[in-house]
């Protein structure tokens, strides 16, 4: 489903951020993102979403080399993307309904199925009864977990978690790792960034980067 | 088609959300424009007044037509029955030689023996009041005129009515010159209001972006709060004109009897008013959907 074949990235001049990285992540599959600081894990999401472009290399998505793929269609790509950015980039000037609400009025639906969709997210991810509240009003993990709830709004086909646990105590986390568990567990592709991979009991692919190489390549960690 | 709909109505939503949070701003804009077309406006009032006036004028031309000293009775009996029959002709007036004689006398105080002239020097003549003062008509009427036996000459006293008529054109030239430069400065000045609600909106729009809008998805409200303020601006125009014609009258009213009679504008017809705002929503969308496409993209 995403393949990257040598792919390399940096940032105007400097140094490479992602040296040859290569994997392929099928449909369905858990994914982690793992490495420290400014290892390149963001970045790696990034040009999986194709919010940046690799400085060399292929990046596959559905058969489609994404270097291919015109201005215009770049929209229709990044809807089947779910996106939870590592700053939320949440909306303050819109209640939680409506930031939850923006993908849906991005993507054409209806008025009447927009609450009820809305609601169903904002309901999975604890905040239902917080929909008019501004976000700015809401702590840290409620941020955290509204931004889980716009990505998750528009049923995307894949889930990509920029460390949707940082900043969260353990309980907390575990409540939202069993959010994106069970949309994989429905067929969900669930790419996820975060410092180190979980010690739960689940199956899951780990790509661990160390100074912007892929280190252990894929389907390592295999726990069960 | 619904979902066509659908967008356009949220955008529509969306910018009217937009216009309210910055209502001052954009109470600012709506007067700008307002005022601005106030001005073009305010001058086409004046012209149509004026050209109304002109052709209320236009009925009473006249021609002066002026027969050969040799006419025969007959002939000129002749020339009478065909100018009656004239539909262009409100009144025909015969003037016989001896009568223009007579007040011309009366007017020099002369006596023709004191003159030493013992020749009565004058022609008959027809005076002809038209009821209308088309160009074409009378033209060929000139013309038909001048061609029948015994006329010696035509004169068409409407000269001053065809300058007037001129000026008038000018002015509406001058106008339009006016409202077209007018109208370029509006595109600019709502283009750059526009142009700093995307920047305001930056985040917004990075956010849409990110998750999949297209360009003319997020750009779709900033062309509605331009064709807003265009609407905006266009009423305060309306009412601008309406304020202005009634204090005119109003004055015009107290100096009645200086001025001899009562001179009142009218309003602009309903349709030039209808002009007026779609001209103006046009500009609004017009400035925003250069300004916020092109802002757009460097976002
Ligand atoms: N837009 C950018 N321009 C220039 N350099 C960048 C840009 N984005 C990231 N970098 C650099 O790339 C490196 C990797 O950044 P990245 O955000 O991918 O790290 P990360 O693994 O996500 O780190 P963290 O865990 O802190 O989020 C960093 O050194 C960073 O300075
Ligand atoms: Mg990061």
């Amino acid at each position: 489903m995403i393949k990257f074949n040598n792919v390399f990235k940096r940032y105007s001049g400097a140094k490479d951020i992602l040296q040859n990285v290569s994997f392929e992540i099928h449909s369905g599959e858990l994914v982690f993102v793992t490495g420290s600081s400014g290892a390149g894990k963001s970045t790696l999401l990034k040009l999986i979403s194709a919010i940046e472009k690799p400085s060399s290399g292929d990046i596959i998505f559905e058969n489609q080399n994404l270097s291919d793929l015109r201005g215009v269609d770049m929209p229709y790509l990044r809807r089947k993307f779910g996106m939870i950015f590592q700053d939320h980039k949440l909306l303050f000037d819109r209640n939680c309904f409506e930031n939850v609400a923006l993908p849906l009025a991005i993507n054409d639906t209806t008025s009447i199925d927009i609450s009820r969709r809305v609601r169903a997210a904002l309901n999975k991810v604890g905040l239902l009864e917080k929909e008019k509240l501004m976000p700015i009003t809401l702590s840290g993990g409620e941020q955290q977990r509204l931004a889980i709830a716009r990505a998750i709004v528009s049923r995307p086909a894949i889930l990509i978690a920029d460390e949707p646990t940082a900043n969260l105590d353990k309980k907390y986390a575990d409540e939202i790792m069993n959010i994106f568990y069970s949309f994989q567990q429905v067929g969900v592709t669930v790419i996820i960034s975060s410092h180190e991979a979980p010690k739960s009991p689940i199956r899951f692919k780990e790509f661990h980067l160390i100074h912007g190489e892929l280190i252990k390549p894929q389907d390592v960690s295999l726990l069960s | 088609m619904f979902h066509y709909f659908h967008n356009h109505i949220q955008a529509f939503l969306r910018a009217v959300i937009r216009i309210k949070s910055n209502w001052p701003s954009s109470i600012i804009m709506i007067l700008v424009i307002g005022i601005t077309l106030c001005l073009p406006a305010t001058g086409f009032l004046l012209v149509e007044n004026a050209s109304q006036l002109s052709s209320k004028i236009e009925y009473e031309a006249e021609i002066s037509i002026f027969l050969d000293q040799t006419i025969s009775q007959d002939q000129i009996n002749f020339i009478g029955s065909a100018l009656k029959q004239t539909s262009s002709i409100e009144k025909v007036n015969f003037e016989p030689k001896i009568r223009a004689w007579e007040k011309l006398q009366e007017k020099l105080k002369i006596n023709s023996l004191d003159a030493g002239i013992s020749e009565n020097p004058l022609p008959d003549a027809f005076f002809v009041t038209l009821n209308t003062l088309d160009n074409n008509i009378v033209e060929s009427l000139h013309k038909d005129i001048k061609n029948l036996e015994g006329v010696k000459e035509v004169i068409i006293d409407s000269g001053w009515i065809k300058k007037l008529r001129s000026i008038l054109y000018l002015i509406k030239v001058g106008l339009l010159i006016l409202g077209t430069l007018l109208a370029m400065v509006l595109i600019v000045v709502i283009g750059n209001t526009i142009r700093l609600q995307t920047l305001t909106y930056q985040n917004e729009i990075e956010v849409s972006r990110l998750i999949g809008a297209t360009d003319s998805f997020i750009q779709r409200p900033f062309i509605y709060t331009g064709i807003f303020y265009g609407l905006g601006g266009s009423l305060v125009t309306g009412g601008l004109l309406t304020v202005i014609l009634e204090l005119f009258n109003r004055v015009a009213f107290k100096f009645e009897s200086i001025l001899g009679g009562l001179i009142m504008l009218t309003n602009l017809p309903p349709s030039k008013y209808i002009f007026i705002t779609i001209f103006a929503m046009a500009l609004g969308l017009l400035a925003s959907y250069f300004s916020a496409s092109r802002s757009i993209k460097t976002i």
